[in-house]
């Protein structure tokens, strides 16, 4: 099983990068409840993506499927960007109403935007991700994106998490709370932009979300969160990665069984622990 | 006494709207200033020109220099979702000391003990923050705010859901705090009736205007019959001042809603 998921090493390795990047910052995302943030962006960015395919079918920029990372980026970090700062709660739109519409509308255009590229139907695969596709230099464009972020984000722990906690407090210490939110949210943008590229909407949306739920219910401490989350990713991505290789399963639905199966045993053993 | 913060024909507001004007006092070192009224008057306003996030629409509001404010927020400000020991909260009082890129030392941690014993629930320090009770988390938001070594400490609705026993404890540790420490002390209420008995000046803010002065000047009938447009009476039982509105018949009501 092993010697079969190794001869898509570089796959693997790519998805264990991403396992790492998206469960640390799962963990800001489910605890700070925007869980439907990360799938707004994933679903922004893959609409990006379907732009720049939609494009260079219809010859106005015929580079753009080329580079559809560039597309990815800039929806996605708009997005970020547009939550980050409070996704038009001043216009009195509850803001997981404000998230529901962009993510309906970013789906949908995106579906149109394929469905109309002259290379769309090619070019699905952009949309639903393909993890079995990564490169050995598309790894190394994961690692240039994900290292910096995790940087930042070690180095910078504890202004994420004042910021996060209790932002009215942190605000009367001097921190400046939209910077560091925007900083935050963009940290988030970046990542699902790149990750979108491979793993597509559901798997990004899994890697922001199950790893850290796992690590909630296992965990009492930040850091035991955040190593539990990024554990349970990793198992995860290896051990789904590794089954569907011999069974002829597609990879992202078997990394996220496995990752739903961890989430599931952490539940039965803090539903133990309370008895 | 030196005044640590001065408004001076400050008028108040967000955008084009002002939600108080032209205001003037003083709060001087070592005060217990109670800033007491209704939610939606102002309070949180003016508690906003003095932690300086918001910016007079004319007039000004003046801070001393070197002045450290130790804020303490309502408890449903803070998200319980972070699972952090209590230690770990009162640290963040001394976050903007550490530096960037930095983690707290053992000196801080020292610091954030010495607070936690300051409020008497050092024993709680490894628990977490969510396994608290309600005053018990209001004590750990009051050390965080004291790990800073404030010169002025600010509460916002210390006591708001709390049961009378947690409310009497965490106003008379707040009040312990001041005589104890000669902290300078201002404290946002809704509640005029817990407040009075604690402070040393009360700041009325009602929709009918702002009155500022010692408990004994604003606690009379007179004052709190025009501040807040209904008949009041003010007794005393056991040197704690009482305040009671007398029952109106439902038409006056009205008048006062309209």
């Amino acid at each position: 099983m092993l010697s079969a998921a190794l001869l898509f090493k570089d796959a693997l390795y790519g998805s264990l990068v991403l396992s790492v990047v998206c469960a640390t910052l799962g963990v800001y995302v489910v605890l700070r409840r925007i869980v439907f943030v990360g799938a707004a962006i994933a679903e922004l960015s893959s609409m990006g993506i379907a732009l720049a395919l939609w494009l260079s079918g219809m010859g106005w920029m015929a580079g753009a499927s080329a580079h559809p990372v560039a597309f990815a980026l800039i929806f996605a970090l708009a997005g970020a960007m547009f939550f980050g700062i409070g996704g038009g709660a001043r216009s009195g739109v509850p803001p997981d109403a404000t998230i529901g519409v962009t993510y309906a509308v970013a789906a949908a255009l995106g579906i149109l935007l394929i469905a109309k590229a002259k290379s769309g139907e090619a070019h699905d695969i952009f949309l639903q991700g393909n993890i079995l596709g990564i490169t050995r230099a598309d790894v190394y464009v994961l690692l240039a994106v994900s290292v910096p972020v995790l940087l930042a984000h070690l180095l910078f722990y504890k202004e994420f998490l004042f910021v996060s906690f209790d932002r009215e407090t942190a605000r009367t210490l001097g921190y400046r709370v939209t910077f560091w939110n925007l900083f935050l949210y963009f940290t988030l943008g970046l990542v699902i932009a790149f990750a979108m590229q491979f793993a597509g909407v559901m798997l990004v949306f899994n890697y922001l979300v199950l790893p850290a739920v796992t690590g909630m219910l296992i965990a009492r401490s930040m850091g035991g969160i955040f190593i539990t989350a990024i554990l349970s990713a990793l198992v995860a991505s290896f051990v789904g990665f590794s089954l569907s290789v011999p069974f002829d399963l597609p990879s992202g639905p078997a990394i996220i069984a496995v990752s739903g199966a961890l989430a599931v045993v952490a539940w039965l053993i803090r539903s133990l622990q309370r008895r | 006494m030196t005044s640590l913060i001065s408004f001076d024909g400050a008028t108040l507001g967000y955008g084009h709207r002002a939600v108080l004007t032209n205001l003037t006092f003083d709060i001087p070192q070592g005060d217990f200033l109670g800033l007491v009224g209704p939610n939606g008057a102002g309070k949180t306003t003016i508690l906003r020109a003095i932690l300086g996030s918001l910016e007079p629409m004319a007039g000004t509001v003046t801070i001393a220099p070197g002045l450290r404010f130790g804020y303490v927020p309502q408890r449903d400000s803070v998200d319980y979702n972070f699972p952090l020991k209590v230690v770990d909260v009162v640290l963040m009082g001394r976050y903007n000391r550490i530096g960037l890129g930095r983690r707290p030392t053992k000196e801080d941690r020292e610091l954030a003990c010495q607070a936690l014993e300051h409020v008497g629930i050092l024993n709680l320090a490894d628990r977490q923050l969510t396994a608290l009770s309600g005053g018990q988390k209001q004590r750990t938001l009051i050390a965080r705010a004291l790990v800073g070594q404030p010169t002025v400490l600010v509460l916002d609705e210390p006591t708001n859901g709390m049961d009378l026993v947690s409310t009497t404890q965490i106003l008379g540790l707040v009040r312990e705090l001041h005589e104890r420490d000669n902290l300078t002390v201002l404290m946002v209420s809704h509640a005029l009736n817990e407040v009075a008995n604690y402070v040393e000046r009360i700041a009325l803010v009602v929709e009918r205007g702002f009155r500022i002065g010692t408990v004994a000047e604003i606690m009379t009938e007179q004052t709190l019959t025009d501040m807040y447009g209904i008949p009041v009476d003010v007794d005393e039982m056991h040197g704690h001042r009482i305040v009671v509105a007398r029952r109106t018949a439902p038409a006056a009501e009205t008048q006062h809603n309209a």
